[in-house]
């Protein structure tokens, strides 16, 4: 992923209900990928960062993947 | 006139108190599915009863947490794997939000709730995938539109040809 996915998709506000977009910047333990391999414009994954954090908070996504 | 203007000064700080809100929460797994509506009900008049405008929302979805969630209510701690997710979108002045909170946080029903700060516009970016469905339905119709279409130049077609040969 070169490109920001968000911009590329039209994407303005970042939800974190929309799981399955948050789950490909995932790493494979669960971690939240750095933009350096997100992609992601510095703006967009301060947003998307807390998205991931409000949707663990509610069980939508795992702290850690064991 | 005093008082219209009043009321206008009222009503335009009311619309900059206001703000878009959304509350994410997920509500006890013990709860049965009948009394799922009446909980999801209540819900929706705690924010009107805090002077909240309801803009859109989603009914609870009973879903597997990622992880384990504990919550102490009345002295037994309970472990919930499972939880209905639900959330809504309104409009609530800023004090107003604070006093929901409270009243959210006492409340028994809910293993966790979440108030976020968001855009009246719609923001799930997957119900774009989900489209695809809608996507098609019109394409059945232009297909069904195209074959009439057709019919007609069949028509016109053969019409012209007649012509033609008579010439």
């Amino acid at each position: 992923m070169k490109q920001d996915y968000f911009s590329a998709n039209n994407i303005k506000f970042i939800d974190y209900k929309d799981v399955e977009i948050l789950k490909r910047f995932l790493g494979p333990t669960g971690r939240i990928l750095s933009h350096k391999r997100t992609g992601v414009t510095a703006k967009n994954q301060r947003a998307l960062t807390s998205a991931i954090k409000h949707a663990r908070f509610l069980g939508l996504l795992p702290f850690v993947v064991k | 006139m005093q008082d219209t203007e009043v009321e206008k000064k009222n009503n335009m700080l009311e619309g900059t108190d206001s703000r878009v809100y959304e509350l994410g929460y997920l509500l006890v797994p013990s709860i049965s599915e009948e009394n799922l509506p009446v909980n999801y009900g209540n819900i929706k008049e705690l924010i009107s009863s805090f002077g909240g405008e309801v803009i859109s929302d989603e009914m609870p979805k009973m879903l597997t947490l990622a992880y384990p969630m504990q919550k102490v209510i009345s002295n037994i701690r309970h472990k919930f794997k499972t939880a209905y997710f639900g959330w809504t979108k309104f409009m609530m002045s800023t004090e107003k939000v604070l006093e929901l909170k409270k009243n959210l946080d006492l409340d028994s029903n809910f293993v966790r709730s979440l108030i976020l700060k968001t855009v009246k516009e719609n923001t799930i970016a997957t119900k774009k995938f989900m489209r695809g469905e809608s996507y098609k339905r019109p394409t059945v119709k232009r297909s069904t539109e195209n074959e009439t279409a057709v019919v007609i130049n069949k028509e016109e077609i053969d019409k012209e040809i007649d012509a033609m040969v008579a010439v």
